[in-house]
């Protein structure tokens, strides 16, 4: 599904250079439910951006779902992006201007979808994340743990082959989280592959594999450990 | 295709968005009557005179010798000028078409004062009235030397009995007939005088620009002979500006009783009768400029703003798989929304505002095209004005997306 | 806190020196195009002799042909005939009357070497002078027993004066005009009412004359006027005679009446006149005299002029847009720091304070607006100059006194709050914390 090979990213600037991912190689299997962990700095987040096509990387290979990635342009990597992969992020990002409906509808639009089409899944993914009576509601008008089902909504109504979650509990309380993993899960158990980047190791633990990074490398250290010390 | 969400979000958010419409109704409503005036103005200023315009002249010349016989110094300068090298013919007369000064008076089918007549401009020309002016007499014939009198304040009559009408003043005594039809026909002058129409002139304006009957004028067979004559002088192609100091120099070498001045190509003289609405127009045409441009400068700004603020939300929409061109195309969506309700009000303001013009400046009303053309343009000058900040839209990366706040 | 709210603004305008120069310029070339044009209109509406304007009445009698009214429905002709101006300045009714029309003659400079030139002159009666409040540089006008006699006495200009007397006292000195020798009585220093009022039929922004001489002199040479002639009606005949007795309209009457109860006795008297010459078989029209001062004349001729005004209705407009440009880019500059004013008032800024910080930074561009919108009037007063070339009566339009410069300033104040009151208004609607969470 997904296979990076010794992806090193290096952010330069004039007088510093700086290794976010050094030689990272990993592999993720389909219907996985993966977690990353680290400390912050760590290169987590460089990691998500490089796994979800955000950002391109200094040097190494990246497959997904059996292509390569580095040649691909950015047309390409952004079809890839609306087809294959759905991201859930830390505050959200849903659309302040657009209500809930239009919000889902955005990467369905860039799908090329037509109305009827849209509509069905749309409808269909605000209801599974059980908020079919508010689709005409703005962002602000709903709570946190709300605007994450949303967004997760968002994330789904492509079906993508798998989902990029970055802290996606990180800005709730803890029984609003509790629901969205619940969620995650149960979506991963119809088969959707998950990477979700945590620094929460009772999150990270309810996934089936865990990975440790630590300066830009995969660690193989005692997560938990680490990832206490870390905070 | 993204119209319906793009106008929702820019509804929830309408305030600046509003401002930018209403400066764009407001530029378009400006632009609208600004280029109607300017298309009058242009429309009037490019009439011809029916004149030979490039090789005219005037010069004047007053007296101050009571003594002199007038009659003999102005037949006497005539035949000079007529002789002089260069000079293709010269006539004695009151006016020129464009002086914005000169004689007019009422025509009638019908003698008597209780009937209506139509007012028509006077030039007091002898047989070589036609040819100096360089005029095209498309009916009947021109005077003959028989024709022509001298005014005489104490005797004689106080009209010829003959005259020389334009087809347009023609076609307003004689609505019904064809122009070179009237010729023979009689109209009257004082009320009661007749005169009769020998010829049919193709044009010659009357003295004054905005006259409603700027075409109506007739030629009279009549030379005056006072103190002041006024000189119309036809080059020979070529040569008017160097015949005009050699006339005036020989002219006041002549008679060294008399002041000769008031040289005025016709060029000059309809450069100065239209100077107002020349300037007019080139004042519109860089009022309408810089406000274009200040409203495209506005829309940049703007736009700049708007891309600023929503930066994340780019980001968002390249994550979840907006192509480049998408954003692009977003922005540039955006600004037409904007500009459609712009340019929609702008019609609706420039319309009235053209009503209330025309009815309290006599203005001409504004051709129904041009309320196309500027929405077209404004929206051409709204898509370009967006286009740089749209850009810098689209060259968001995708990552600001997992970026915290 | 005042200074702080200054830094403060201050700052902000740099971090953006751009689009805060963008939002300047806008406010300064709206105000600019609007003062450029309003100034114009000011000048050309203006009061041109405004210590006696309502004391002095331009009369208007109704001798038109009775089918038909002279102008409008029923105006009556805009001049008086020979007839009726000189029996009414017989009848010296009015504290004062004068009678005019504009001619033209010729100055033969005795000097060796000067040639002879033309020069615009104003056949009058004596009580122009005292009337109009003309101001003298030497001498006076002359006597109205010189009127009486037809003596040749004259009125000269400052630039005559100098052209022909090197600028010293040339009063009781002779000059040749068209063959005759006049006595100077008077020599004017600038004078140049704007808008020319006393004879606004012809050019109302034209130069005053240049030389005055008694409007009795100027019959005894049949002079006609160099300006509007206009008849209803035919002369008899063609001589000069017969023109002094036709129903052509082409002098001006003015009569100076110190109130209301005068001007009604004079109105009586101009229908009485009527009346008798109603009995003579002329004004065949009902009577319909009129009676204007100095700027309810000005109005009624409508001597500002439609291209001015259709200008001003287009300026206005400019600067609208302008203020709305400024407007725009403040709200979208302020509702992107909307960030920045959540935290403020979650920290504790008062509604007020964030009032106060905001008017000021825009208070500042629109005072800058304003400063450079002075400078830009004057720049637009120069281009209109250019425009209009050495069209003389333009020139003196284009000046700009400290009333205008007063009105430019209040303008500039005015739309500077106008434009910094709504984005300010809503930067205080900006809530607490609401912003802190999301976007």
């Amino acid at each position: 599904m997904l296979t990076m090979q010794n992806v090193s990213m290096v952010y330069r600037t004039e007088s510093v250079e700086t290794h976010a991912l050094r030689d990272f190689s990993l592999e993720v299997d389909e219907g996985e439910f993966v977690s990353v962990t680290g400390p912050s700095g760590s290169g987590k987040t460089t990691f998500l951006n490089i796994a979800g096509l955000l950002e391109e990387f200094t040097s190494g290979t990246y497959k997904l779902d059996g292509k390569d990635t580095n040649s691909l342009g950015d047309t390409e990597r952004s079809r890839l992006r609306n087809e294959k992969i759905g991201f859930i992020f830390q505050s959200f990002n849903l659309i302040p201007e657009l209500d809930i409906f239009d919000n889902v509808d955005v990467p369905l639009r860039y799908r090329g979808f037509n109305a009827a089409e849209r509509k069905r899944r749309i409808d269909h993914v605000i209801d599974m994340v059980g908020l079919g009576s508010r689709k005409k509601h703005l962002p602000s008008q709903l709570s946190g743990g709300q605007q994450q089902r949303v967004a997760i909504a968002r994330a789904l109504a492509g079906e993508p082959r798998f989902l990029l979650a970055d802290e996606p509990t990180g800005n709730l309380d803890s029984e609003m989280a509790e629901s969205v993993m619940q969620l995650l899960e149960d979506i991963n158990s119809k088969g959707t592959t998950i990477i979700m980047v945590t620094h929460e190791p009772n999150l990270a633990a309810r996934a089936k594999r865990n990975i440790f990074v630590r300066d830009g490398r995969i660690s193989t250290g005692e997560p938990e450990l680490q990832v206490a010390v870390g905070g | 295709m993204e119209l319906g969400p793009i106008w929702r979000a820019l509804i929830r958010n309408k305030s600046s968005y509003i401002l930018i419409a209403l400066q764009i109704a407001a530029t378009m409503a400006l632009m609208v009557n600004a280029v109607s005036i300017i298309q009058e103005r242009t429309r009037m200023m490019s009439r011809s005179s029916g004149t030979d315009e490039a090789n005219i002249f005037q010069i004047y010349s007053m007296s101050f010798d009571p003594a002199q016989d007038y009659q003999a110094m102005v037949a006497a300068d005539l035949d000079a000028i007529r002789g002089f090298p260069g000079v293709a013919n010269a006539v004695v007369t009151n006016s020129l078409p464009l002086r914005q000064g000169g004689w007019s008076q009422d025509l009638k089918t019908e003698p008597g004062t209780d009937n209506e007549g139509s007012g028509v401009a006077i030039y007091f020309v002898d047989e070589h009235g036609v040819d100096t002016f360089g005029l095209n007499l498309v009916a009947g014939r021109n005077f003959e030397v028989t024709d022509v009198s001298w005014f005489d304040p104490d005797a004689g009559p106080r009209w010829p009995g003959l005259v020389i009408i334009t087809e347009a003043m023609a076609t307003e005594l004689f609505p019904d007939a064809r122009p070179a039809d009237t010729v023979g026909k009689t109209a009257y002058i004082d009320n009661d005088i007749p005169v009769t129409i020998i010829g049919v002139l193709e044009k010659m304006q009357a003295p004054w620009k905005d006259w409603a009957g700027v075409e109506r004028s007739m030629l009279v067979p009549m030379k005056r002979g006072d103190g002041f004559a006024r000189y119309v002088i036809r080059a020979e192609p070529g040569y008017r500006d160097e015949l005009i100091p050699q006339i005036e120099q020989m002219l006041a070498e002549r008679d060294t009783g008399r002041v000769v001045d008031g040289a005025a190509t016709m060029t000059e003289i309809r450069a100065n009768a239209y100077l107002e609405d020349s300037a007019m127009i080139k004042l519109l045409v860089f009022i309408v400029s810089l406000l274009t441009a200040i409203t495209s400068l506005g829309i940049v700004g703007l736009a700049s703003f708007s891309v600023a603020r929503r930066t994340k939300q780019i980001g968002t929409r390249r994550a979840l798989g907006a192509p480049k061109a998408a954003i692009l195309r977003y922005f540039m969506l955006e600004n037409f929304l904007i500009s459609s309700v712009g340019v929609v009000s702008g019609a609706v303001i420039a319309v009235g505002l053209n009503m209330w013009m025309v009815q309290r400046f006599n203005l001409t009303p504004i051709s129904w095209y041009i309320i196309p053309v500027a929405m077209i343009a404004l929206w051409l000058v709204g898509q370009c004005a967006v286009y740089g900040p749209a850009r810098r839209a689209s060259l968001v990366s995708p990552a600001i997306a997992t970026r915290s706040v | 806190m005042f200074r702080y709210y200054l830094k403060l603004g201050l700052l902000s305008l740099r971090r953006n020196p751009i689009l805060s120069g963008l939002m300047v310029v806008a406010i300064a070339t709206g105000i600019g195009a609007c003062m450029t044009i309003v100034n114009i209109d000011y000048v050309m509406s203006g009061n041109p002799i405004p210590h006696r304007s309502e004391l002095l009445y331009y009369v208007q009698l109704d001798n038109w042909d009775p089918n038909e009214a002279a102008r409008g429905v029923n105006d009556p002709p805009p001049q008086v005939t020979y007839i009726d101006g000189t029996a009414l300045i017989a009848a010296k009714n009015a504290r004062r009357q004068v009678l005019s029309y504009p001619t033209t003659r010729i100055i033969q400079p005795e000097e060796d070497g000067q040639l002879p030139f033309l020069v615009d002159s104003r056949s009058t009666t004596a009580d122009f002078f005292p009337m109009f409040d003309t101001p003298f540089l030497y001498g006076s006008g002359w006597d109205s027993t010189a009127d009486d006699n037809h003596e040749y006495a004259v009125v000269i200009n400052k630039e005559i004066n100098e052209r022909l007397f090197a600028g010293q006292d040339s009063v009781g000195r002779l000059i040749l005009m068209n063959g005759d020798r006049y006595r100077i009585s008077g020599v004017l220093d600038t004078w140049e009412p704007t808008p020319k009022f006393y004879d606004v039929n012809n050019r109302a922004f034209g130069k005053a004359e240049e030389v005055y001489f008694p409007f009795s002199v100027s019959i005894d040479k049949e002079l006609t006027s160099e300006g509007n002639t206009n008849c209803w009606k035919a002369p008899a005949g063609n001589g000069f005679e017969s023109f002094l007795t036709s129903e052509c309209v082409w002098m001006q009457l003015w009569v100076e009446l110190h109130n209301a109860g005068e001007r009604q006795e004079y109105m009586a008297f101009l229908d009485a006149y009527v009346e008798s010459q109603k009995l003579l078989g002329r004004f065949p029209r009902p009577v319909n005299n009129r009676l204007n001062d100095v700027m309810d004349w000005m109005q009624h001729e409508e001597v500002v002029e439609d291209d001015v005004q259709v200008l001003l209705g287009l300026a206005v407009l400019f600067l609208v847009v302008c203020l709305l440009n400024t407007i725009g880019l403040l709200l979208a500059k302020i509702m992107r720091r909307s960030g920045d004013i959540s935290l403020r008032r979650a920290l504790g800024a008062s509604r007020k304070a964030i009032f106060s910080q905001y008017i000021v930074e825009a208070g500042i561009i629109g005072l800058a607006g304003g400063v450079l919108g002075i400078a830009m009037t004057w720049l637009g007063l120069q281009g209109i100059r250019g425009l209009y070339g050495d069209f003389d009566f333009i020139t003196r339009l284009v000046t700009m006194d400290w009333v205008m410069i007063f009105v430019a300033i209040g303008l500039a104040i005015l739309s500077a709050l106008g434009a910094a009151l709504y984005p300010t208004w809503r930067a205080c609607g900006i809530q607490p914390a609401s912003q802190l969470s999301t976007l």
